[in-house]
């Protein structure tokens, strides 16, 4: 018996028609191996990242390359098995293909951790690396796979340049923040070049974290026992963290035309933010005077990714959710493939969304964020 | 009469030794068949959370913790649990039922040997 893993994906699809569907995903990952970014780095780091590729190579924990610890807990017999990982862009497109998702932003595995990498020219120079690899070997091999370039917070100019480079690259749809254990948050002005940089490219930002055990708030998770607890707080803490820090710096005031969009966080803690905030700007605005209005005025103007899409026992309650944060035109889908907690769009699909919401959550919501059409093909080159 | 649904020759019982699991294709369904301690399951070979190949998971047991136990640690139903490739959900292969939702239980097949095969009614 040779039935692949995604191959029920496909008799369920068909059954529900979801390919007749247009659907775009905002986040699934890509497997960047060290030795295949190697050739793309400049001396001395393609040294650095060929000893790097003759490690060990353990999912998002790679020394030197993707700093972690996610082997050190007790291991059992049985579980979810394996870390799947997207390795070319063929299997991409095929493995798309049998979830019937159109288009996908493309993301990566081990460098969710960039932020966390101490020597700022290194952490550069595997950012240039990647975003370089990213465009050669997937962006111009596939269609339907898209890119986000990925920016660097230890070295805002250099980020800033990356991002002037590939402005009109047909593929690059967006730049991915490094959100895990990111210090300072994104909120801080010596991000400022990199969101100039985006806003005149007319690029997203993509915010994306992953779980961490890091001394930098909000990653400090040492003090749950369970890997249940770190991984339900770690994605949103940072989601929530990033979004206050943004907003009570006033990113979204000094570039008004940027577009920002928050990711793997699900999309329940996005009421509670906004309600929290527009009740401490009553008594604090002062602190924010660049503010002009409440700040939920501003969060409904960014986007957020469905996945992990929470699961409550009535589904209903989801449609609401969205609608405390006017998210009807702001939430976008995410899958997150090939991620132990990725999403099958018929998840999102079956929700009770009117039609037109649905139709806006599974594609024109991400049409608009990353201004393609519905090829893919981007509208503002 | 009521009609009895028709029996189905799966496989030779040498193609299960004990502990192995399949999935089998049998009219156009995917049904997953266990040996558990030379006993044989039958489950459909789809999680009811995402639609995932459930069948195609590991078996195992699972992990144990209550006031019964003192709270301690406890490896539980070795070899009685699959888990869902996809994400993780785990289920009793015997009886169907979902460890996380007790209101959760798949159906099961009726699955016996007969004459050196395994047998499996829809």
């Amino acid at each position: 018996m040779t039935t692949s893993v995604l191959e029920a994906a496909v008799v369920e699809s068909s059954r529900e028609r979801l390919q007749d569907v247009l659907i775009i995903d905002a986040d699934v990952h890509v497997h960047e191996s060290p030795t295949e970014m190697a050739a793309y780095a400049e001396m001395p780091w393609r040294l650095a990242l060929e000893t790097a590729g003759t490690l060990p190579e353990r999912y998002l924990d790679l020394p030197g390359f993707s700093p972690g610890a996610a082997e050190l807990g007790p291991k059992f017999p049985g579980g979810q098995g394996p870390a799947r990982m997207v390795k070319t862009a063929s299997q991409m497109r095929e493995e798309l293909h049998k979830l019937s998702i159109n288009v996908a932003v493309l993301f990566p595995d081990h460098l969710l951790k960039l932020a966390v990498i101490t020597q700022k020219e290194y952490a550069a120079a595997v950012a240039r690396a990647y975003n370089a690899w990213l465009i050669d070997r997937w962006l111009t091999r596939a269609p339907g796979l898209l890119g986000c370039l990925i920016a660097a917070p230890q070295d805002p100019e250099n980020a800033a340049q990356e991002i002037a480079k590939y402005a009109k690259e047909p593929g690059v749809v967006g730049v991915y923040l490094p959100t895990a254990g990111v210090d300072p948050l994104w909120g801080d002005r010596k991000y400022d070049s990199i969101y100039q940089a985006a806003q005149d490219a007319d690029l997203p930002v993509m915010l994306h974290a992953v779980q961490l055990v890091h001394p930098v708030f909000p990653f400090q998770v040492q003090g749950f026992d369970t890997e249940l607890a770190r991984h339900a707080l770690a994605h949103t803490f940072s989601m929530m963290a990033n979004l206050v820090s943004m907003v009570t710096t006033g990113v979204m005031v000094r570039f008004p035309h940027l577009r920002i969009c928050f990711t793997e966080a699900g999309i329940s803690w996005v009421p509670f933010i906004i309600n929290r905030l527009d009740k401490e700007y009553l008594e604090r605005r002062r602190e924010v005077p660049f503010l002009v209005n409440r700040p939920s005025h501003y969060i409904r103007k960014f986007y957020f990714g469905t996945q992990p899409v929470e699961e409550p026992e009535s589904p209903m309650d989801l449609v609401t959710l969205t609608k405390l944060y006017g998210g009807e035109d702001t939430t976008v889908f995410a899958s997150d493939w090939p991620h132990h907690d990725f999403d099958h769009p018929i998840k999102v699909y079956q929700l009770p969304f009117s039609p037109e919401v649905r139709r806006k959550i599974l594609a024109e919501n991400a049409m608009r964020l990353f201004k393609i059409d519905a090829q893919g093909y981007r509208t503002n080159t | 009469m009521a009609q009895q649904r028709e029996a189905i020759a799966v496989a030779p019982l040498a193609d299960f030794p004990d502990g192995s699991h399949k999935v089998v294709k049998i009219n156009g369904r995917e049904v997953g068949i266990f040996n558990v301690g030379g006993t044989f399951h039958a489950l459909p070979n789809l999680c009811p959370h995402q639609l995932g190949p459930l069948c195609l998971g590991r078996v195992s047991g699972t992990l144990d913790r209550r006031p019964e136990t003192g709270w301690q640690l406890q490896w539980i139903h070795d070899g009685e649990i699959v888990t869902c490739p996809w994400h993780g959900m785990e289920y009793h292969i015997s009886t169907g039922q979902c460890l996380a939702y007790p209101e959760v239980r798949l159906r099961t097949y009726e699955v016996w040997v007969e004459d050196g095969m395994v047998m499996l009614r829809k």
